[in-house]
């Protein structure tokens, strides 16, 4: 049952008179505010020291953390960057050295946590940016990571900003490269190139990258920029000579490739091309400077050549690659008893016609019996040639 | 509406009007009545809430800053603990704190939750001192090595402690020193878990059990002051990193209803199994209690050493982990469970801890858990488990502590991100129903019963029907307007039995009652012809609203004998008529339905 007395407690009790809160409240109040100051600093005194020791016990678990980072021990390398982030959980490189652990452990989405935090904090920090793209590279998420290259590209840095966003895009070039994503790798190229100077190391490396993403222009030009300060660099005279092989430059391919051999013997690549080269140099009938007599000799070759290419890449079943084949080797047979050296000389219709059936077989059996060698090789060359002119 | 005028008359009832400071007789006061204004009781509780908010943030960055030095020196300060601390860390730091709560700090054993609700109801707001020192000491020795325990109970338990002891240097009144203890825990417990608008609904939901104007204004000043100390501290970085926390599409409410179904199953589970166990632990011979926090740290210890470290302490950090995907959805799984019996050990055995930190924990790992099966199992439809374990802990915080409100506001003010009420409202009601179900009792109220103590339910009070004026009162008689005639009022009294008074509409508006007797002497002094409104003092009485709590009408039915009950939008309307014996009769029949 309800006690009515206890429900007007204030008309019922008797206040303090004023004299006694005179007395006391004001006096309690300034003593209570006075405690308060004293607690107030006492605890900044405890936090002082609290701090100082976290901050310290932070900085000796981060150092044993970076020694362990550098040496690639990862797993104590993370356990040792949680332990320095337990006295400082805020701590922007505590975070980015366990996050670069994590990511040597392939523990790409725990580190994705740190660095996504970090990111929110200071989505202007470029090897926060370089990390997550690589995470999203190594995700597969091409859109994201292409974000945060081209983030970590123009971002800040706190090293050489020009070498840090230099290697940035570079990293993107092949991660582009890598994903046969050839066009934009030719535009970040091309930004890259305007950065470069005159050295021809980096030069060379530029033409290599052009190569790679099959700008042979750019290449032919990057490498030629190379030689012109230092003549002697094989890489660069082998990458010069290979570009204006794939840019059918032919004769300055064979004396780049030639010097790249000298200089180098060990250079096999570069002795193939020349091969290469060398035979499309011989094996080409529309060359200007030739007689009759050797443009006739030339085409039995190469319509001998193309009808053995044929015939070493036979097509099984149905389809149009099978019906292709079946028309190009009915061409080839059907013109064969009219390929005579006789007959070419009297007819340059003929050499046009034998050349187009051997040209037709080369690029057919390149797409069905893959990449060819020697004077197939050489054969097709002429045939792009031809087919670019 | 009314109630301006009843309102007014409501007051006047209740405190004489005073004059206002700003009015010329206000200024004429003297310096003594303006000081005697500053330092009426209620304005002195409000400078009090903030002073008291000041020395809690303070005691719990102290707190804080005591747990993890505990922390450093008992078990180490790297990420990976030394096999051998792991396990004797805990149990020898048992004994000692056994022999502290057993003869030194006898009352800081527990969460601090309900001594808290004791000294509201019980104790007159009185906790004394040495039990906030007590709760410091053991609490911080408890969680730093490495029991299930948190801080924020403990928090709760120090902050009410301060207060009372500040209430008592102040010389407050009963009603202020009740009240008092609940105001330091809120500071307390906004203090421990940076999350003011929380620790506010905790107090009012789980400590006071009602919502008053004067007490709400009291206990956020305390709340916000103390949260201001403790970033001046520590920052204001939440408790854990947040991840970006949303909802992908409509049908993923279905798995957070099934993650609230689980977590409503979960917090029954640990709820029943506290129950049990610390009701044995209670029964067995008393020299044990020396040993129980030793082998409760012992049996933590193992199973830390076998591969589950991460469910000691307040764990924190590993909410962190979990909400950041950084586990399987098999190990969450486990340490929710491994957790559920590591703070049943801890909080049996009698170790001071709070069970805040453990509820959070279960409920970011289970939700973790399920979302990070769905992610496996339900690709398309999830992103990330973080959103599932901050649901989660909502879920355990509404299933296993029965404070739904709070569960609801402390997962938005945690996460700062609203795009989840929805999921964080299906989650916490299906968590509530289920535990409410099969566990009638709140574990707040089993723990209290069984320490031998009948604390109000707040659950009980909540959910408690409420008596009106209207299920009370008696159909309106008729009535008599001011205008008639004493004849008229005598012709009127023939036709009701005595000593029945009649109810007099007054003009424009009012009421007041006649008596037989003053209608007699009327006519007898030859007034017969006079109106009533003519002779009578027009001196209207209070009235109530069918609506009003049946409390407010015993504000009035000691000295108006009948009380009018006034239709609220037509004052000239009567709906009935309610004395202090149908009032009386009403509670009557109401205690024994």
């Amino acid at each position: 049952m309800t006690d009515i007395s206890t429900i007007e407690p204030r008309a019922e009790q008797a206040r303090p008179g004023l004299q006694s809160f005179l007395a006391r409240e004001p006096v309690l109040l300034i003593l209570l505010a006075l405690a308060a100051v004293c607690f107030f600093l006492a605890v900044s005194g405890i936090a002082g020291i609290y701090n100082a020791q976290q901050q310290a016990l932070g900085a000796r678990w981060y150092e044993r953390g970076i020694t362990d980072l550098k040496a690639r021990n990862f797993t104590a390398a993370v356990n040792e960057f949680r332990a320095a982030l337990r006295y400082s959980e805020d701590d922007y490189s505590y975070q980015f050295n366990l996050a670069e652990a994590l990511v040597g452990l392939n523990r790409n989405g725990e580190a994705y946590a740190y660095l996504i935090n970090l990111w929110d904090r200071q989505p202007e920090d470029g090897q926060v940016n370089l990390e997550l793209a690589r995470i999203a590279a190594a995700q597969g998420q091409s859109v994201q990571a292409l974000r945060y290259y081209h983030n970590a590209i123009y971002a800040i840095w706190s090293g050489n900003q020009e070498i840090e966003r230099h290697d940035a895009r570079l990293e993107l070039i092949e991660y582009l490269l890598r994903n046969n994503a050839r066009p934009q790798a030719q535009s970040e190229l091309i930004a890259l190139a305007a950065g470069i100077g005159d050295d021809p190391t980096q030069q060379t490396m530029l033409g290599n990258l052009f190569l790679r993403a099959a700008d042979y222009d750019h290449a032919f030009a990057a490498f030629a920029r190379s030689l012109q300060s230092n003549s002697t660099n094989a890489q660069a005279v082998a990458g010069a000579g290979f570009a204006a092989l794939k840019l059918g430059h032919f004769d300055a391919a064979q004396n780049y490739l030639r010097q790249a051999v000298a200089a180098d013997p060990a250079d096999t690549q570069s002795a193939v091309r020349l091969k290469t080269t060398q035979a499309v140099l011989q094996m080409d009938p529309f060359r200007p400077d030739l007689s009759d007599a050797q443009r006739s000799q030339i085409v039995l070759e190469a319509f001998d050549t193309a009808g053995r290419r044929l015939s070493s890449c036979p097509v099984s079943g149905a389809g149009t690659a099978v019906a292709a084949q079946a028309a190009l080797e009915e061409r080839w047979t059907k013109l064969h008893p009219d390929i005579t050296a006789n007959r070419l000389r009297s007819d340059p219709d003929l050499v046009e016609r034998a050349m187009d059936v051997v040209f037709n077989i080369e690029r057919e059996t390149s797409t069905t019996c893959g990449e060819p060698s020697g004077a197939d090789q050489a054969l097709l060359l002429i045939a792009q040639l031809r087919a670019t002119n | 509406m009314l109630p301006d005028r009843q309102s007014d008359l409501l007051i006047d009832e209740i405190e004489p009007a005073r004059p206002s400071f700003f009015s010329r007789s206000g200024f004429k006061r003297s310096r003594g009545a303006v000081l005697e204004s500053v330092f009426r009781e209620d304005r002195l509780f409000l400078i009090l809430s903030v002073f008291i908010g000041i020395f809690s943030g303070l005691s719990v960055v102290c707190f804080r800053f005591a747990i993890n030095w505990a922390r450093i020196y008992l078990l180490g300060s790297g990420a990976v603990l030394s096999p051998v601390r792991l396990v004797l860390a805990p149990t020898l730091t048992g004994l000692v704190i056994a022999v502290l709560v057993i003869h030194v700090f006898p009352l800081a054993r527990g969460s601090g939750v309900n001594q808290t609700k004791a000294a509201l109801y019980i104790y007159n707001g009185y906790i004394p001192l040495r039990t906030a020192v007590g709760k410091f000491i053991t609490s911080a020795l408890a969680i730093g090595s490495g029991q299930s325990l948190g801080p924020e109970d403990p928090s709760l338990q120090i902050g009410a402690s301060l207060a009372s002891a500040i209430g008592r240097t102040m010389n407050l009144s009963r009603d202020r020193m009740r009240l008092i203890a609940p105001v330091g825990a809120a500071a307390g417990l906004a203090a421990a878990f940076n999350a003011p608008i929380s620790a506010v609904l905790f107090v009012i939901e789980e400590v006071i059990g009602r919502w008053t104007a004067g007490i709400l204004g009291s206990v956020v000043l305390s709340a916000v002051s103390s949260v201001v100390v403790m970033r001046w501290f520590l920052g204001s970085e939440s408790l854990f990193r947040i991840p970006p926390v949303q909802l992908q599409q409509p049908s993923e409410l279905v798995a957070y209803g099934i993650l609230g179904v689980l977590g409503g199953l979960a917090s029954v589970a640990f709820a029943s199994g506290i129950g049990t166990l610390r009701a044995k632990c209670r029964q067995l011979p008393g020299w044990t209690q020396y040993f129980q926090p030793a082998i409760a740290g012992l049996l933590i210890g193992c199973i830390a050493r076998l591969g589950a470290p991460q469910i000691m302490g307040a764990g924190y950090e590993y909410m962190d982990r979990a909400m950041h995907g950084q586990f399987t959805w098999q190990m969450l799984a486990l340490l929710a469970g491994l957790k559920i019996i590591a703070t049943l050990l801890s909080f049996s055995s009698g170790t001071p801890g709070g069970m805040f930190a453990p509820t959070l924990f279960i409920g970011a790992m289970l939700g973790a858990s399920i979302g990070g099966a769905e992610h496996i199992f339900l690709p398309h439809l999830t992103i990330s488990p973080g959103t599932y374990a901050l649901v989660g802990m909502g879920v355990l915080f509404a299933g296993f502590l029965r404070a739904p409100m709070t569960s609801v506001f402390m997962v938005l003010e945690v996460s700062g991100n609203y795009s989840i009420i929805l999921p964080v409202l299906i989650a916490n009601t299906f968590a509530y129903l289920i535990s409410r179900t099969l566990q009638p009792i709140a574990i707040f109220d089993v723990l209290t019963r069984q320490d031998g103590l009948d604390l109000p339910s707040m659950e009980e009070q909540r959910e408690e029907g409420i008596l009106r004026v209207e299920d009370a009162m008696r159909p309106a008689p008729d009535v008599v307007d001011a205008e008639e005639t004493f004849d008229r009022a005598r012709q009127r009294f023939a036709a009701i039995p005595p000593p029945e008074e009649l109810v007099v509409r007054l003009d424009p508006t009012g009421w007041c009652t006649l008596t037989r007797d003053a209608v007699e002497t009327m006519i007898n002094e030859g007034k017969g012809a006079m109106t009533l409104n003519s002779v009578l003092a027009t001196q209207p009485i209070p009235f109530l609203h069918p609506d009003h709590p049946l409390e407010t009408a015993l504000r009035f039915t000691d000295r108006v004998p009948l009380v009018p009950v006034v239709n609220r939008a037509n004052f000239r309307k009567l709906e009935g008529i309610i004395s202090q014996r149908d009032v009386l009769v009403r509670y009557r029949e109401f205690g024994e339905g």
